[in-house]
């Protein structure tokens, strides 16, 4: 791939986004912006990353392409393969494991169908375990694409499972 | 005086057969140890350290996996051993030989095979007829292994209880 | 200097040393601190937690290798404490791993393996299945076992820290953490081979040694790296008399602990099928394989016949660059007695016009470790990541620490570290961007270093690069301008050094040759070049170069392990005159078909690996190795052949026992001569012009160097190992209506060949670039010059 197909592979609007992030911080510094570029491009993607997009964004920010194939991977918010309409993330960690995440987790499988980190068959939700959400105090605690929703029961889990587009 | 009238009458009536052949007429009806061979053998411990031989799996496997640890413990040298890849990318030998020559039979070898490849067998009858024979080669010490697996495969279950 | 107490000994130490530094130093008394991250010459990490120690007034253990020293502080290494927190990370640590020590190559030298002897326990307490990995394919020299891997990350520190290209990263988190690449990819480093040595455990090991031999079975011996003039110290290691694997020695000075992969991985052409075991003689047109006293008869017959009849000076011989410093000496010593001074080494130049103000050996005017200290380094026409592996970490190691580097090249490189500025043109431009600093630094007020100078560079028209340039070298601090393998096989190389010294001159800078071949320096010493022998002096009477030698279509020619057609400059030329040869002796331990179908006479001789030798490096340092393992059939070591030779010529002193004798008598030279240390500064007479059309620039690429990695195929199989391709631009292939998947015609003069076309944006305009050192490339004539180019309908 030359230079100028890994820079085109980013649209012009990202790229926009992406300078104005970089104005935060210093110019020997371009690696900070990692993690709103990525999350620039993944919206602009339709919720995911491509391993061209990472290596686009790598590009831009003059950085080792794995080095923000590190960052990628290690997030649980940037997702690698496509995803559906919604993205449901069920926090696991230790808080809302004493307070039965792993039965809401299971709970939420079995009424959608499918395992964590799966997308329905008709692409509406996909389904994700996430690490500390850090939610704790009202432990269970699940993030349904931006919103928090907490304490949250299998009732109110089918509520708001329901309730998506 | 007395002395020389008892060595006289020893002497006169054969003392010293009549004891000899009390032992002899002892052992005439003890049981017998020996044995006939090679009509028959000695029982073997299964433990004994014969001919060598290289296993291999149910599946028709060979074990070796090349790792070498028999030619490293060999106190007498007398193994060699070559490896490379094999095709499935499994480390396996292409060289695998025992010099009988050198081997002293110890069975170091069996201890340190980690996949109980290369083994002693219970034989210990064997001759060579040519020059080069004592090289035990791969496919020879396979075709042992595949001879006698069963006695192999017997003789170690046996000890493994004490192991 | 504070003091801290290990152990109950008592050591005076700089402030801010670890404790482990501490504890590592020789002699301090103290066993080994037990560790897998922590390496010193990588960055530290403290992620694998393995060197913890009791430190007194501290509540918990902490890692040695993190914890800097103060003063007053006592440390125990194996205090209860200290061994419970060691005992309990390594069961951690060896939880996933598996326990497939028999068929690990790192079996025997894996230091998981001994500090689990030291630290683990004999059953497991974790129930649980362990973790498996996916292997990665990272090309043909390292092989994966990724499950065995504790994620030290050294590997991925390496790429990043000395390498200088990160191309392995830690993929994951938490338990699914993998040492991985984006997306499959192969390794392109040059240095790549040294994550092996690197990896604690056996998930990085060598493909090529894969599963041939144990670490305990092999025998070590020293040795010298003989591909470039860094000189390496390496280890071959060797089994039933063949070398199985090469691995670094450590020498601060030249490597550290480093080794580029030619040097590590070549060795599996000391066993290649292509090695000539017997001497062999052409007998109409047939070769016969015969014996040493046969054929060196034959050879010292024609020889000595030809020399009588004909005259002496229509014999000439092509040394290898890499062969040892005694072989040269008494290559040159035989000819120059048989009357001769036809003699070169410099078989990729075709430009010698400067040859008499060369100092006494090119190379660096100063230790290799120097680089690292200098304040502006401008390379001119230097791949030095390919060319000189270990010199580009040393030079990267000098940016890192402030160095601007400025580049001049006819391609865009990449570069292992950051370039401040950098120029690239097409080829013939590039005595002219020297010229334009030159004027530049004279508009300045510096003062010329030689008349006409001023007059010289009148005409050129600097451009930014320039006057950049000019004001890096006008600044306070230490430059050097490093001539690479374009510079010195320019066609007009004269020009490029007479300026760079000019240059150099007037900034008071130095100029430094990093030169082809593991010994160009030692065969300047020795003689090995046709105007000066071994006394330092510039003969009255200089003999033929290269070059000449070749164009004057002598009588017989002495190959020593050259491959003309691979090795010289203009492969085209060099295949004609030895054709039309009447006697051709080719002494090489390889059979080339090719040599072969114009040679008369075959001699086997050795490589590097079973012969003794001295290899001269860049800063001028004379290493000594001996063989390590014993010369293969019938072959012997060249300097023995070319000895025997000299006596069937019936040349006087040629009575060496040992390849120390000739090391000795060539040492006695040269202490005794003086150098001419005070070559006047030259300059050109002109500046060159810019061709016009097409061009052509040509690179020996890192693999196809020397006959010995040629043989090798994992460093053939590598990505970075160049084919015959005819590189190019998208703007001239546009023009020339050329895509990325036809077939082109170069004609060079009589030469023609047909390449397959690459685009890339890494060549100037009107430039195209031909690698050397291949078959299909050893069609065409010269290096450099103009070439025509068309499509090939075929």
């Amino acid at each position: 791939m030359s230079s100028q197909e890994k820079l085109s592979i980013l649209s012009q609007a990202a790229r926009a986004e992406i300078d104005h992030w970089l104005t935060k911080y210093p110019p020997e510094q371009k690696r900070s912006a990692l993690l709103p570029a990525l999350h620039i491009v993944q919206d602009e993607n339709g919720g995911w990353l491509s391993p061209e997009l990472i290596e686009g964004v790598a590009h831009y920010l003059g950085i080792p392409p794995v080095a923000a194939y590190e960052v990628a991977t290690f997030y649980s918010m940037y997702d690698l393969q496509p995803v559906g309409r919604n993205k449901v993330k069920v926090c696991t960690s230790i808080s809302c494991m004493l307070r039965g995440a792993d039965e809401l987790l299971a709970y939420m499988e079995s009424h959608l169908g499918i395992k964590a980190g799966e997308t329905t068959p008709d692409g509406r939700i996909t389904l994700k375990k996430a690490e500390c959400l850090a939610a704790c105090g009202g432990a269970p605690a699940v993030m349904i694409n931006r919103n928090y929703h907490e304490n949250i029961t299998p009732e109110k889990a089918n509520e708001l499972l329901d309730d998506l587009e | 005086m007395m002395n020389k009238l008892k060595h006289f009458f020893k002497k006169f009536l054969l003392w010293e057969i009549l004891v000899g052949l009390k032992l002899t007429g002892r052992y005439m009806f003890k049981r017998k140890v020996t044995i006939l061979f090679p009509e028959e053998k000695t029982p073997l411990s299964p433990r004994f350290r014969g001919l060598h031989a290289l296993r291999r799996y149910p599946n028709g496997e060979e074990r070796c996996i090349a790792c070498k640890l028999c030619e490293a413990v060999c106190p007498a040298l007398a193994i060699t051993i070559d490896a490379e890849p094999r095709e499935d990318g499994s480390r396996r030998t292409t060289r695998y030989e025992i010099d009988l020559f050198k081997c002293i039979f110890c069975g170091f070898c069996e201890e340190s095979c980690p996949v109980d490849s290369i083994v002693e067998t219970h034989l210990s009858h064997y001759h060579f007829e040519n020059r080069g024979e004592n090289i035990m080669t791969k496919p020879v010490l396979l075709a042992i292994g595949d001879k006698y697996e069963s006695e192999i495969a017997k003789a170690r279950e046996t000890d493994a209880p004490f192991r | 200097m504070i003091e801290v107490e290990i152990d109950g000994k008592k050591f005076q130490v700089e402030p801010g040393k670890m404790i482990i530094e501490v504890a590592d130093q020789i002699d301090s008394g103290i066993g080994e601190i037990p560790r897998f991250c922590y390496h010193k010459k990588l960055s530290i990490a403290a992620n694998c937690r393995m060197c913890l120690v009791d430190v007194e007034k501290s509540g918990k253990p902490l890692p040695a290798c993190a914890t800097p020293v103060t003063d007053g502080m006592i440390v125990r290494t194996r205090s209860q404490k200290a061994r419970e927190a060691q005992k309990a990370v390594m069961e951690f640590l060896l939880i996933n791993h598996p326990l497939d020590c028999p068929i690990c190559d790192q079996g025997g030298e894996c230091e998981l393996q001994d500090v689990a002897m030291g630290y683990g326990q004999d059953i497991s307490r974790y129930n649980e299945g362990k973790r498996s990995v996916k292997d990665k394919n990272l090309g043909s020299l390292v092989a994966t076992e990724m499950t065995r891997c504790i994620h030290c990350t050294r590997c991925v520190r390496f790429g990043d820290e000395i390498a200088g290209m990160q191309e392995l990263g830690t993929i994951g988190r938490g338990e699914s953490t993998e040492i991985g690449t984006c997306v499959e990819r192969s390794l392109v480093s040059e240095l790549s081979g040294n994550i092996i040595d690197l990896c604690p455990v056996g998930a990085l090991t060598s493909k090529p040694f894969r599963f041939s031999a144990r670490a305990w079975e092999m025998e070590q011996a020293p040795s010298i790296a003989p591909h470039d003039c860094v000189g390496s110290n390496l280890n071959l290691h060797t089994l039933r008399q063949k070398v199985m694997r090469v691995v670094p020695r450590e020498n601060e000075s030249i490597n550290e602990t480093w080794l580029s992969d030619r040097d590590r991985f070549s060795y599996e052409a000391l066993s290649s099928d292509e090695r000539l075991l017997q001497p062999m003689i052409k007998e109409n047109d047939e070769w016969l394989v015969t014996d040493w006293p046969t054929a060196l008869t034959l050879v010292a017959e024609k020889l000595g016949k030809i020399a009588q009849e004909q005259g002496a000076n229509k014999i000439g011989a092509l040394l290898s660059p890499s062969s040892t410093i005694e072989e040269i000496y008494l290559s040159q010593k035989m000819l120059r007695k048989l009357g001769s001074n036809n003699i070169d080494h410099r078989l990729q130049q075709i430009d010698f016009s400067a040859q008499d103000s060369m100092p006494f050996y090119p190379g660096l005017p100063m230790s290799l470790e120097d680089i690292e200290t200098q304040n502006t380094l401008f390379l001119v026409g230097s791949h030095i990541n390919h060319e000189q592996p270990i010199a580009g970490y040393r030079v990267r190691k000098a940016a890192l620490l402030g160095c601007s580097v400025f580049v001049l090249n006819p391609a865009d490189y990449t570069f292992r570290f950051p370039v401040q500025d950098k120029c690239i043109v097409k080829p013939s431009a590039m005595p002219n961007v020297l010229a334009e600093v030159i004027k530049v630094l004279l508009e300045k007020g510096i003062e010329e270093p030689v008349a006409g100078l001023r007059e010289l560079v009148n005409a050129v028209q600097p451009s930014e690069f320039a006057h950049t340039l000019a004001a890096a070298l006008l600044t306070e601090g230490k430059k050097t301008i490093i001539l690479g393998a374009i510079a010195q096989n320019h066609s007009h190389a004269g020009h490029i050094k007479q300026l760079a010294d000019a240059l150099a001159k007037m900034t008071h800078g130095h100029v430094a040759f990093l030169t082809a071949g593991a010994n160009s320096a030692g065969a300047w010493i020795a003689g090995g070049i046709p105007h000066r022998g071994a006394n330092k002096k510039n003969l009255t009477h200089p003999g033929m170069n290269t070059q000449q030698m070749l164009e004057a279509r002598l009588s017989a020619y002495l190959l020593l392990n050259v491959e003309p057609g691979l090795d010289c400059a203009n492969p085209l030329l060099a295949n004609q005159a030895m054709s039309t040869a009447e006697f051709v002796v080719s002494i090489s331990p390889y059979f080339c078909h090719k040599v072969a179908s114009y040679s008369d006479v075959l001699l086997p001789s050795v490589p590097f690996s079973e012969t003794a030798g001295t290899f001269v490096n860049a800063e001028g340092k004379w290493q000594s190795f001996k063989g390590a393992v014993q010369p293969q059939g019938e072959a012997r070591p060249a300097w023995k052949i070319i000895r025997v030779l000299a006596n069937l010529l019936e040349l006087p002193e040629f009575d060496y026992q040992s390849c120390d004798e000739v090391y000795g008598e060539l040492m006695q030279k040269v202490a005794e001569n003086k150098a001419d240390s005070h070559f006047s500064l030259s300059i050109p007479s002109y500046l060159p012009q810019t061709i016009v059309g097409i061009e052509r620039l040509t690179e020996w690429p890192i693999y196809r160097a020397d006959s010995l990695v040629r043989r090798a195929p994992s460093l053939q199989e590598t990505v970075i190992n160049d084919s015959p391709v005819a590189r190019m631009s998208l703007d001239l292939a546009n023009r020339l209506q050329l895509s990325a998947d036809c077939h082109v015609i170069v004609k060079q003069g009589e030469g023609e060949a047909i390449l397959p076309v690459e685009l890339s944006d890494t060549i100037p305009d009107n430039t195209v670039y031909i690698p050397a050192g291949f078959g299909l490339t050893a069609e065409l004539a010269a290096p450099f010059g103009a070439i025509s180019i068309e499509r090939s309908d075929s």
